[in-house]
This record gives structure tokens, sequence and C-alpha cells, in this order.
């Protein structure tokens, strides 16, 4: 993103470099057109003064030389007329000083002449500076002028698409509320709104309707796993059956009940991604952890050692402080040693649980994402450690994981600021 | 013991009765809700099984019928809905008990004991198995009248087992009954066997060995 340029800026800055462009182009063009005339201007001068001296020389009159300007001399030989460039000390002005010399030599009288007019140049520095300066002074102006016309007309003219897009960086498909576009009446940027509207309709009318049919799905399921579980349950009631079959049979009702947390967990993300747990409490989440780690004790599942010097007190939803807490108690259950001890610490603003591993995580990274498993055995959802991170992405709590010591860890850090 | 099955899925009001009708109770059904509606009307029952998705009507109807005749009749809603707003106005309409589907026969069974024995409804707080006598509202339990200690889970488990004695129980219905609900620890049911031995134990140690294996891995509390 470092080298996008807003878009005001970038037609100002073409506005700029093509002014620039053209003002240094048409300085020179100036200056050569200029220094082209002044040069034929001054020859003709030369020209037509030296016509003059030769006239006054065949009427017989005598020409007195004013030297550096006029110059008759009679010669011996006549040679080509020269026009050339020369420099002459002017001691009025006490510096050298570029003259245009016109030498021509001609017989009149019976006599040889060389007639040498000289026209002092005015020097290319000087009008080439008046030329730049003057140029710079109406280019100048002119920029200014048109600049600010320009950028302010634009930013008018663009005005329903910036406004549009500022909508559209808010827009958000967990939000219900609809984007408040500008209407414009460039046809351009009518044409943008309504295919925003569109499109943004489009996609969230998909969304709503992927995350219905997701809850429909969980939802239609749960009659006909009753129905097949209250069926097993008879089976194994009801009829003589031999040790395997048994097996087969709870083996099933294993499954059902892992479609069954399935479902419970996809309906949770769902309602989650719907807004759906609007009840802010101030929950006790230290007696919650306190009521979990007695539960799992009394299992005898796993050793456990909560140290808390502090309340942990936390605006959320109290159903999904259990749900929080369960889950994150529940993964370092599953994956710890049972030999091992499982720590959790909590203070005023954080929540702290390790357990113990064999060896850091392969991919830490999508430990959050939805059926992400580490290993093969398929002892999850895989949707607990999502559900975790769903939940504290939504009241902004913050959730980590790393390796340290040979043990899994797992923190959440509960203040917002 | 009398029951109402108000549930719209044949096969599952069937396996229900079947279930149920084995401890000799006496269960009638109810497909849609205007025959639910009906019989909660005419007859009495001690427990009415409510689906709140009833073909024709909404279950939650049907119990506002209930409570405004004040039939003396305790509520279990079943549902496939694990949404919390459903429980929580089921419950404030005056239902007793919320399970949402799938659940194990075994543990509908052990609800609707719950539900009788609060004394409601013609149950007793006082459970008897033989020697076995469990007061539920102290929770304490007794063999011969000398009170044996058990844990928490010892208790919830000797009275799920005595709910539904006779019947084979897996260990993945045990689990789930000491679990409740957020269970996400499925294949872990090395507990289940601490749990249950421990029980074993106790009882046995008193005389009453009622805990039987069944099919090799799993349990039925009879006496033979």
């Amino acid at each position: 993103m470092s080298n996008k340029v807003r878009l005001i800026k970038k037609t100002s800055r073409t506005f700029l470099l093509t002014g620039l462009v053209l003002a240094v182009l048409s300085t020179i063009a100036l200056y050569f057109y200029t220094k082209y005339q002044l040069e034929n201007e001054l020859e003709e001068v030369l020209y037509s003064t030296e016509a003059r001296v030769e006239n006054a020389l065949k009427l017989g009159k005598t020409v007195s030389s004013l030297p550096p300007v006029i110059e008759v001399n009679e010669v011996k030989v006549l040679k080509d007329k020269i026009l050339k460039d020369t420099v002459i000390y002017d001691p009025s002005q006490k510096e050298m000083e570029l003259f245009r010399e016109y030498s021509n030599y001609k017989k009149i009288n019976g006599k040889n002449y060389q007639i040498t007019i000289r026209e002092m140049v005015v020097e290319s520095e000087d009008f080439l500076l008046a030329i730049v300066l003057s140029n710079i002074t109406i280019f100048g102006l002119a920029f200014v002028f048109l600049f600010y016309f320009n950028t302010s007309r634009n930013l008018q003219l663009w005005q329903p698409f910036f406004k549009n897009l500022e909508q559209m960086k808010r827009f958000s498909l967990s939000s219900k509320a609809s984007l408040e576009l500008v209407e414009s009446d460039v046809l351009e940027f009518s044409e943008l709104k309504n295919e925003i509207t569109t499109l943004t309709n489009k996609v969230r009318a998909d969304y709503e309707n992927l995350k219905q049919f997701t809850e429909d799905v969980s939802h239609e399921m749960q009659t006909p796993l009753a129905i097949i579980q209250a069926k097993l349950d008879n089976i194994i009631n009801s009829q003589e059956i031999n040790e395997v079959q048994f097996e087969q049979i709870t083996s099933i009702q294993k499954d059902i009940q892992k479609l069954k947390q399935l479902n419970k967990r996809i309906t949770i993300l769902t309602k989650i991604d719907n807004n759906q747990f609007v009840t802010v409490e101030n929950v006790n989440l230290t007696e919650i952890i306190n009521n979990k780690v007695e539960s799992f004790k009394e299992l005898k599942m796993s050793k456990m050692f909560h140290a808390s010097n502090e309340m942990l007190n936390v605006s959320m939803d109290p159903y999904l402080a259990e749900i929080l807490i369960n889950n994150l108690i529940s993964n370092a259950i599953k994956y710890n040693n049972s030999e091992e001890v499982i720590t959790i610490v909590s203070d005023k603003s954080s929540f702290v649980i390790s357990n113990f591993g064999e060896k850091a995580l392969e991919h830490p990274s999508k430990l959050f994402q939805r059926f992400y498993r580490e290993s093969n055995e398929t002892k999850s959802t895989g949707l607990g450690l999502a559900i975790v991170k769903k939940i504290c992405d939504l009241y902004q709590f913050k959730v980590s994981y790393k390796f340290d010591k040979m043990h899994h860890i797992f923190s959440v850090n509960f203040s917002t600021k | 013991m009398k029951f109402l099955i108000a549930e719209d899925e044949h096969d599952l009001q069937q396996s229900i009765a079947t279930y149920l009708e084995r401890d000799g109770n006496i269960c009638e059904v109810a497909s849609d809700y205007i025959e639910a509606s009906e019989k909660v009307s005419i007859y009495e029952y001690d427990v009415i099984v409510l689906d709140i998705n009833l073909l024709t009507g909404s279950g939650l109807d049907v119990l506002k019928t209930i409570k405004k005749e004040k039939k003396n009749a305790g509520v279990i809603i079943i549902s496939a809905n694990n949404s919390l707003t459903d429980k929580l106005e089921g419950l404030d309409l005056g239902a007793d008990d919320y399970i949402t589907k799938p659940f194990h026969l075994a543990e509908l069974n052990s609800r609707i004991n719950a539900v009788l024995r609060r004394g409601k409804y013609g149950g007793s707080e006082i459970m008897e198995f033989n020697e076995i006598k469990i007061d539920t509202k102290s929770r304490a339990a007794y063999i011969n009248d000398k009170a044996i200690s058990l844990t928490r889970k010892e208790y919830d488990l000797l009275v799920f087992f005595i709910s539904n004695k006779g019947r084979v129980l897996s260990k993945e219905i045990i689990a789930e009954h000491l679990w409740g609900d957020d269970s996400d620890l499925l294949d872990n049911f090395d507990f289940i066997y601490v749990h249950i031995n421990n029980l074993r134990k106790k009882l046995t140690a008193e005389g009453a060995k009622y805990i039987k294996t069944a099919y090799g891995s799993g349990y039925k509390f009879i006496d033979e």
C-alpha cells in the first residue's frame, strides 16, 4: 500500500508535471525564436548601414570612421564579405562587449575599400533571463490559480466516490446496518453506487442463506439422531444381543454423541456470528473456574491446580463465559498426560492454563481454525478452540498460545484496552 | 405411573413409549398439537413428555393449556432446538425440565423419575431398591438403614442406576449423564470405571451386589 497515491494528489501531480514541462518547453522555444528574430533584425541593420556608407562613398562623400561602429579603410586586395561575432573592449562601459561585425570589400571610384559595420548584440543571457522570469511569473500565477481551482473542483466532483468508498470500508457482514451510499449526477458514479448496492445485498443475502442453512442442517439432524439413539437404547434393552453387537451399538452411540457435540458447537458458532448472545453481565469468572475445576476433580480425570490472587470479573454473556472456560479446561485435559498437573492461574484481568506436552505444536498458527487437528486421533470435534477464539474476538479479549518448558500454555487477556 | 408422549416423530414417540412401558408404566401418545391439547385437557397424567415443535402447533401452547387448567402433571420438554431462550421460556411457563435432542432414553427416564420424586406429581422423595434407600431431598443413601458415604458423582450414579434398574447402560450413556451436556471428552472413559468401581465397592461392602456387568463393557443394576 505504501506506493499508492491519493487520487487528488495524483491528478494534481500530473497537472503540475504537465504544466512544468510545458513551461520549460515554451521558454526554450520562445528563447530561440526571440534570439533568431533579434539576430535577423541586427543583420538587416548591418546590411542597410553598409549600403548607406557605400552610397556615400560612391557619391564621393568623405565617410569618417566611427570605431567600433563604422570603420572605412582603404585596402589593396578585395576579399569576400564576412559576417561574424567579435568581442571588443568598450571603454565607456569598461568591459568587453559582444558585437556583430559585417565586413564588405568594395571597389568604389577606383579605390578598394573595406567597410566594417559593427552593432552591439543584446546579450542572450539578459533576454533569456527576462523571458524565463516573465514566464515563471505568468505560469506561476496560472498554476496557483488553476491548481486550487482544479483541486477543489476535483474534490467536489469525486465527493460521491469518496463518500461511498468510506461506506464500503465500514461494510461488515456481521453488522446488519445497511450502507448509506450517496447518489451522484455523474453517470459512472451513479452506476458504481448501484453496483455496490447490488453486490453488497447479494453478498449479505448469500451469507445469511449460508448461515441459515448451517443452522437448519444442524437443527434438522437432531431429530433423526434422536430416533437412531432411542432405537439403539431399546435394542440393547429389549433383545438378546451378543457382546460384539453390543460393542458395535455402543460405538454407534459414541458417534451419535460426536455428531450431537458437533451440532451443538456449530450452533454456538453460528449464534455468535448472528450476534445472538446479547446478554452482557458482570460475570465472576473465578467462580466459574473454581466450579469447573471442582467438577473435573470430582470426575477424577486429571490433577488440577488453580491459583488466583484476585477476583476475575468480566463483562460478557454468562453462557459464553461457561463455554469459554469449559473449552479451555477440556482442551487441557484432553491433551494432558494424566500423571501431570494442569495449572490454572488467574488474576483480575487474565486467565492462563497450562498442560504438559511432549513437544510443541507443528502449526500453532492454525490452532484456532475450525476443524484443525494436530494429530489424526479424532478425539475432538475440532471446534472447541475455534469457539474460544470466536468468543474472545466477540469481546475483544486476546487469546494466545505458546509452548514453553514442555507445556502448552493458553492465555486469555480480558483487558480490552 | 401414567405418561403422555407428545411427539410428532412416530419412531421416536414409539421408542420412548417402549422404553418407559418396561417399568410397568402406562404410556399414551399424541402425534400432533390438536391431539396433545385434547388429551391433556381430558385425561390426567403424572408426567407429560412434550416436544416443542409439534406438527400443527407449538408444544409451548400445550404447556400453557396444562398450566391454565391447573393440571397436576410434571412436564418435560424435548426440543431439537438447543437454544437457551427456548429453554428459559419453557421453564418460565412452568415446565419441570428440558432435554435436547438427541438424548438417551435412560437419561429421559432418569429425568422423569427426578420430576416424580419432587413429590408434587404422585412420586416419592424416597427412592427404594431392596435394602437400598435414598432420600433424594437430603441426597443421602442408606443400606439397611445404615448411612453410606458417597461422593457426589457416586450418588448421581446410584440414582441413575436405580432409575434405570434392569436396563443395560453403556459407558457412553453413563459418561454423558455424569458429565452433562458440555462434554467434549468423548473418548475418555477411564474415569467412568473409577467411579463405578468405587460405588460398586461401597455397595458390595454392605452386601448390595447389584451392579452387574452386561455384554462385557456395559452395566446393569439388577437383583438376580
